[in-house]
C-alpha cells in the first residue's frame, strides 16, 4: 500500500517534471514566433514504465522539430530560382534605360539627327554652318554610341566583381555549415538534440540556397550540399567554387575537389541563386546585345564612310572618311575621322570636283542611305535595325519580368507550405498552454492528495 | 492546412504591396497617357516607335529642305519674270530703233536706255537666293556673269532629297536662259544692239529684234521649267505634311493609352486599394485566442 502511494508520489513528480517541460516548450515557441528560420518544437511526452508494475508514470523524451525535409528542399530550390530571377531581372533594367529613347537623346535620335543634316546639306552644300552641323551631328552619335556600349562593358565589369564577392559569400556559408555540422555531430552524440544548432543550419542554407542553387543529401556525417552540380559541402568538409573568364570574357565557375590539383569547371550546372542571375545577364543578354550593337554601329559607319569616300570636300579633295571605326569593339572606339575633324571643307557634298561649292549629289546619296539596307549583311536599314534592337532589349527585359513573377509565386507558395508545417501558430500555442497548465494542475492535485493519504496513514500507525 | 500568423502577416503584406505597385503603374498610364513608357512594356510595339520616330524626323526635315528649296525656285521664277519684262522693253527700243524717221541723236538716247537695260538684267542674273548665286549652276559662290557678261557658273543641276524614289531637281539654269548653250547669248546680244543703235545703224538695229525675240523665249522655257520645279517642291512639301500627320496618327494608336480605359482602371484599383487596406486593418486586428 505503502510502495503504491509512494509510487502515486513519483507518478505525480515525474508528472510535475513532464508538464513543465511541455510549458517551457510552449514558452520558447512563442518567445521565437517572430524569429526568422524558426522551427517549432514539440515536446514529446511517453508513458514511462517503472520495472514491471502495472502503472507507470511520463517521462518528457525531448523534442521533436516539426519540419519536412522534402519541403525544405523544394524551399531551397524555388528561392535559388526566384532569386536568379530576381538578379536577372533588375540587371536588365539599366539595360533598358540605354535604349528608351522617349526622351529624344538616345542613340536612335543621334542617327536620325545625323541623316538629317545630310538632307540639310543637300539643300546647302557650300553654307559653312551646315558643313558644321554635319560634323557636329557625326559626332553625337558617335559619342551617343561610346557611351552606350561602355555602359554596357561598365555593367559587365560590375557584374563580374558581384560575381566574384557572391563567390566569397558562397564559401563562406559552405564553411559554415561545415562547422555547424560537425557541431550537431558532437551534440547528437553526446545525447542532446541540438534543435538551436539545427535551425541555425537552415538560415545558413537558405541564405546559400539565394546565392547558388543548392541540393541536400542527408547522411550519416550531416548533410552534403550540393551546389551547381557538385559537392560543396561533404559532411564537415567544406570545397571552395571560384570564377575566372574564359577568351571570350564569359563567366566561368571552378570547383576545388580535394584529391586534385586542378578544379573542375561546373558552369554548365550552374542553375540557380544570385550567381546563376547574374551570369545569365552579362554573359547572355549584355554580351549578346553588345555585339549587336558593335554589328550595328559597325554597318551603320562603313556604310556611311564608303559613300562620303565618293565625295568631294569644298577643297576638291575626295576619298575621306567620316568615322574611325574598328571591326572589334565598334560601338566602344567609333569616332568622327581624323580627316574631317574641326574641318567643314572637308564633308564631301558634291560627286564631283567641277562642281564645287553647290554640288549636292552625295550629300543626296549620304542622305538617302537612311533608308538603305546596310545593316546586317546589307538586309535591314537603319532605323529597322535600331527599332530590331530596341524591341529586342525589351523582349529580353520582358521575359525576365514575367520569369520573375512566376518563380515569385511558387517561391511565395512553398515559403507558405514551409510556414504552414513550421511556423508558430499563437492559438495553438495558447492551447498547449492552457494543456499543460491543467494538467500541471492536475498532477499538483494528485500531489496533495497522496500526501494527505500518507498523512492520514503515518497518523494512523 | 495549419495558418500560423507570420503567414497572415506576410500574406497582408505581399497583397498591399502588389495593389499599390499596380496602383502606381495605373496612374503612371493615366497620367502621361502612355501605354509604353519603356521597351518592356511592349517590345514590338517599341521596335515600332523607334522605326516611327525616325520616319517622322526624317519626314519633318525633309519639309524644311523643300520649303527651303521652293523658296528660292519661286525667287529664281519671278526674276526670270522681271527679266522677260525688261526684255520686253529691249524689244520696243529695238522697234523704234528700226524705224527710217529717226535721228542719229534718237537714236543714241535708244542706245543709252538699251545699256542701261542691259546693266538691270546683268543685275538679274546675278541674284541670290538661300544657297548662293541662283544662275551660276553648282558654282554657286561665283556670280553667274562678270561685268562683261561672260558665263562663269555652270549648267550642273542641284538636287536634294526630299523622299520619293529620286532626288529632285531644284536649280534653275543661268547657262539655258542668258546664254548660248539654250540658244542665244542675252548679254552679246543687248550688245551689239546697243552698238548698232550708238552708231545710227538701222538695219542693225532691226537684226537684233529677232535676236531678242529668241531671248525672250528662252528666258521664258526657263521661267516655266523653274515654275514647274517650285509646284513640284509645293505638293512634295504638301504630301510631307500628310505624312506627318499620318505618322503621328500611328505613333499614338501603337503607344498611347485610352485615356478612359487608364482612368477607370485607376479608379477601380484605388478602390481596391482601399478595399485590400480595410480588410488588412482587420486581419491584423484579427481574432485570436489571446484575447478575452
Amino acid at each position: 500500500m505503502a510502495a503504491s502511494l509512494t509510487q502515486l508520489l513519483n507518478t505525480a513528480r515525474d508528472s510535475l517534471s513532464a508538464q513543465t517541460y511541455g510549458l517551457g516548450v510552449t514558452g520558447q515557441n512563442l518567445a521565437n514566433v517572430n524569429t526568422p528560420g524558426y522551427v517549432r518544437r514539440e515536446a514529446l511526452l511517453e508513458t514511462r514504465a517503472l520495472g514491471t508494475q502495472t502503472t507507470g508514470s511520463v517521462v518528457a523524451n525531448g523534442i521533436r522539430r516539426v519540419t519536412d525535409e522534402f519541403l525544405e528542399r523544394r524551399q531551397f530550390e524555388s528561392t535559388g530560382l526566384n532569386s536568379a530571377a530576381s538578379e536577372h531581372d533588375s540587371r536588365l533594367e539599366s539595360l533598358e534605360a540605354l535604349f528608351n529613347d522617349v526622351s529624344g537623346t538616345g542613340l536612335g535620335n543621334s542617327l536620325d539627327n545625323l541623316y538629317n543634316s545630310f538632307t540639310q546639306l543637300s539643300a546647302n552644300p557650300a553654307d559653312p554652318t551646315t558643313r558644321r552641323n554635319v560634323l557636329a551631328a557625326a559626332d553625337a552619335f558617335a559619342e551617343r554610341s561610346r557611351d552606350t556600349a561602355t555602359v554596357i562593358a561598365q555593367s559587365r565589369t560590375d557584374l563580374l566583381k558581384d560575381a566574384q564577392s557572391t563567390t566569397t559569400q558562397i564559401n563562406e556559408s559552405a564553411r559554415a555549415i561545415a562547422r555547424l555540422n560537425s557541431q550537431i555531430l558532437a551534440a547528437e552524440a553526446q545525447g542532446g538534440d541540438a534543435a538551436d544548432l539545427k535551425d541555425q543550419r537552415k538560415q545558413v542554407m537558405l541564405g546559400l540556397a539565394s546565392l547558388v542553387d543548392v541540393r541536400t543529401i542527408a547522411s550519416g556525417s550531416g548533410i552534403v550540399v550540393q551546389a551547381s552540380g557538385t559537392t560543396l559541402v561533404d559532411g564537415v568538409e567544406a570545397r571552395q567554387l571560384s570564377i575566372d573568364l574564359d577568351s571570350d570574357g564569359k563567366m566561368r565557375v571552378f570547383a576545388a575537389r580535394n584529391d586534385e590539383a586542378t578544379p573542375t569547371e561546373v558552369t554548365k550546372f550552374l542553375t540557380g541563386g544570385k550567381l546563376a542571375g547574374i551570369k545569365e545577364a552579362r554573359d547572355v543578354d549584355l554580351f549578346e546585345t553588345a555585339k549587336k550593337l558593335d554589328e550595328f554601329v559597325f554597318d551603320v559607319a562603313t556604310s556611311i564612310n564608303q559613300q562620303h569616300q565618293l565625295g568631294f570636300g569644298t577643297d576638291g579633295v575626295d576619298g575621306r572618311d567620316l568615322f574611325d571605326v574598328n571591326t572589334v569593339d565598334a560601338a566602344r572606339t567609333v569616332r568622327v575621322s581624323v580627316d574631317v575633324f574641326n574641318r567643314p571643307e572637308a564633308i564631301a557634298a558634291s560627286g564631283s570636283a567641277t562642281t564645287l561649292p553647290g554640288g549636292s549629289d552625295n550629300a543626296v546619296a549620304l542622305s538617302r542611305l537612311s533608308t538603305a539596307p546596310v545593316v546586317f549583311g546589307n538586309s535591314r536599314t537603319a532605323a529597322q535595325s535600331y527599332g530590331d534592337l530596341v524591341g529586342d532589349v525589351g523582349q529580353r527585359k520582358s521575359a525576365a519580368e514575367k520569369m520573375l513573377e512566376s518563380r515569385e509565386a511558387i517561391a511565395a507558395q512553398l515559403d507558405a507550405m514551409n510556414e504552414a508545417m513550421s511556423g508558430v501558430s499563437l492559438d495553438e500555442e495558447f492551447v498547449n498552454l492552457t494543456k499543460f497548465q491543467r494538467a500541471y494542475e492536475a498532477s499538483a492535485r494528485v500531489l496533495t492528495t497522496a500526501d494527505q493519504l500518507l498523512q492520514e496513514l503515518i497518523q494512523r500507525v | 492546412m495549419r495558418v500560423t500568423d507570420s503567414m497572415r502577416y506576410l500574406d497582408v503584406r505581399r497583397n498591399l504591396t502588389r495593389i499599390q505597385r499596380e496602383n502606381a503603374k495605373a496612374a503612371e498610364t493615366a497620367s502621361t497617357g502612355l501605354r509604353v513608357t519603356k521597351p518592356s512594356d511592349d517590345p514590338i510595339a517599341s521596335a515600332e516607335l523607334a522605326r516611327l520616330r525616325a520616319s517622322l524626323s526624317t519626314a519633318s526635315t525633309q519639309r524644311q529642305v523643300a520649303q527651303t528649296a521652293q523658296s528660292d525656285a519661286d525667287l529664281a521664277e519671278s526674276t526670270l519674270a522681271q527679266a522677260t519684262e525688261l526684255l520686253g522693253r529691249a524689244r520696243e527700243l529695238a522697234m523704234q530703233g528700226s524705224n527710217d524717221s529717226l535721228s542719229a541723236d534718237d537714236r543714241s538716247a535708244l542706245a543709252n536706255e538699251t545699256r542701261s537695260i542691259r546693266t538691270q538684267l546683268l543685275g538679274l542674273a546675278n541674284a541670290r537666293g538661300a544657297k548662293g548665286y541662283l544662275f551660276s549652276g553648282s558654282l554657286t559662290s561665283t556670280a553667274a556673269f562678270d561685268s562683261n557678261g561672260l558665263f562663269q557658273g555652270d549648267d550642273v543641276a542641284q538636287s536634294v532629297d526630299v523622299g520619293g524614289s529620286t532626288p529632285t531637281e531644284v536649280s534653275a539654269s543661268g547657262a539655258m536662259a542668258f546664254t548660248a548653250a539654250g540658244g542665244r547669248d542675252l548679254f552679246a546680244d543687248l550688245d551689239s544692239l546697243a552698238n548698232a543703235l550708238g552708231a545710227d545703224n538701222r538695219a542693225g538695229a532691226a537684226a537684233a529684234l529677232d535676236n531678242l525675240d529668241q531671248n525672250q523665249r528662252q528666258i521664258t522655257n526657263e521661267r516655266s521649267r523653274i515654275g514647274l520645279i517650285a509646284n513640284k517642291l509645293e505638293s512634295s512639301g504638301n504630301l510631307l505634311s500628310q505624312l506627318d500627320l499620318d505618322l503621328n496618327k500611328r505613333q499614338t494608336g501603337v503607344g498611347a493609352a485610352d485615356p478612359f480605359e487608364a482612368y477607370s482602371k485607376m479608379t477601380s484599383l484605388g478602390q481596391s486599394l482601399e478595399r485590400a487596406i480595410t480588410v488588412s486593418r482587420q486581419m491584423l486586428d484579427g481574432n485570436n485566442a489571446w484575447q478575452r
